[in-house]
């Protein structure tokens, strides 16, 4: 019984330390911060939030070793904790394990959707995990634009290399032969062209796109009349138009929004194809 | 009256208004609408877009400009749409320019594009029987002297049928 009280007190004086870091943080004052975070887990080491409201402070000071340490920390007392997936994936990016931090993002993107506004994250993680996306796509559609080049530079040489060969051969050049090599030099080229195809950057398809934000969907909500929104605009629209479908102008109330699985599967697939697709305003 | 909603229209845009418009944009560039013509700036707040009258209506072969400003909140928020000097003959549109049309203010929904605002005027001007001012006219004008926008205007909506 003594040592409840104890423990009680132990975690009540936590939280009060929780709080002065929540104030010095405010101030921007991070060294402070983390000092009383520090304490507040030397109390109560199995609170997770400490552990991210201090990676936060290390993160403002980009000390990102730090970073990484309290977030993976957190994640072992709390596997759903998405800012601590966030800033990992953060961490991560900063110290060029790409793959990994690519992967954290998206859990922490997982988890963010359907959350309620409050502590809504979804679209600070997109963005971080478009950018890396986009910037691992441009290293790689170069590398492959280059490779495609070459190629067919060497495909057009033997080509030509065989033509010359042939009319050695034959002596006279006939006029079938000569549109005969034209004809396969177009059908290379017409080859090629679909190759590089999929890393030639287009238009979103509309259905994977919410009529309010005009994007591709992040966390995709359906209304009661079938129409597919972005989570976040259409509850701003419900609390600052009105609380009716933008489309069908049908009356509806917030709690009636359903996640949509099916378009978010579908973006889902076609991001994983056109990874382009990434950028905002492509 | 003064205009207590100036402030607000000159903020600059958000970025979730921002990237909208820029989307609009391209759209727009990739697929105009038939009849409209957008003068391009850098100002990506304020548009100024060319009408044609439709063939075949009392507007056809006349020429206007419409200018449409975005709030800082767009799409939260309708833009502001009028038409320059010399605007439409037409018994919704005021000599200043203002225009009674619901979407543009108790109808707005964040699903409307500037695309689909200038198909909706058009087909106004399309339907008009007679090349008139509203009857409150000058009533109308002289209250909005001051610069008031048509968005502060208390609108009671002309009937459907013109």
């Amino acid at each position: 019984m003594v040592l409840g009280a104890v423990s009680a007190m132990a975690a009540n004086q936590a939280e009060r330390l929780k709080e002065d870091g929540n104030s010095c943080f405010k101030k921007e004052r991070f060294g402070a911060a983390i000092d009383a975070y520090t304490e507040a887990i030397t109390l109560s080491p199995k609170i997770p939030v400490y552990w991210t409201n201090r990676a936060l402070c290390h993160m403002k000071r980009k000390d990102w070793t730090r970073v990484e340490e309290d977030c993976r920390k957190a994640i072992q007392l709390d596997h759903n904790s998405v800012k601590a997936h966030y800033m990992l994936g953060l961490a991560l990016l900063q110290s060029k394990e790409y793959a990994n931090g690519v992967k954290e993002l998206q859990r922490a993107l997982d988890l963010g959707r359907g959350a309620n506004p409050t502590g809504y994250m979804v679209e600070e993680i997109w963005e971080e995990l478009a950018k890396a996306k986009y910037m691992e796509w441009e290293l790689a559609s170069a590398r492959r634009s280059w490779e495609l080049n070459s190629l067919k530079e060497t495909c057009e040489a033997a080509l030509n290399q065989q033509r010359a060969l042939d009319m050695s051969r034959t002596e006279e050049s006939s006029e079938e032969a000569y549109a005969s090599h034209t004809e396969q030099l177009k059908a290379l080229d017409r080859v090629f062209e679909r190759a590089a195809e999929d890393d030639k950057p287009t238009e979103v398809p509309d259905y994977l796109c919410c009529n309010i934000t005009l994007e591709i969907f992040r966390d995709p909500v359906i209304s009661p009349s079938g129409v597919t929104y972005e989570r976040a605009a259409i509850l701003e629209h419900l609390k600052k138009v009105g609380k009716f479908d933008p489309i069908t102008r049908e009356k509806m109330d917030p709690s009636k929004l359903v996640p949509n699985l099916a378009i978010k599967e579908a973006v889902a697939a076609y991001l994983e194809k056109h990874v382009w697709a990434y950028k905002a305003g492509s | 009256m003064t205009s207590s909603g100036a402030p607000s229209r000159n903020k600059v845009l958000s970025k979730i208004a921002g990237n909208r418009l820029q989307k609009e944009l391209t759209e727009w560039q990739r697929n105009p609408p038939t009849g409209f013509k957008i003068k391009v700036t850098d100002n990506l707040q304020r548009w100024i877009i060319e009408v044609m009258g439709a063939p075949g209506t009392l507007y056809a072969n006349d020429t206007y400009q419409l200018q449409v400003d975005f709030p800082e909140h767009y799409p939260m928020e309708s833009p502001q749409v009028i038409f320059l000097p010399p605007a439409p003959l037409h018994p919704h549109i005021y000599s200043n320019g203002h225009i009674c049309l619901d979407i543009l203010y108790d109808s707005w929904s964040p699903a409307m594009t500037v695309s689909s605002i200038c198909m909706s005027i058009l087909s106004m001007l399309s339907s008009s029987t007679e090349k008139q001012r509203p009857t409150d006219n000058d009533r109308y004008v002289k209250n909005c002297k001051n610069g008031r926008s048509p968005k502060e205007t208390r609108w009671w909506f002309h009937d459907d049928k013109v």
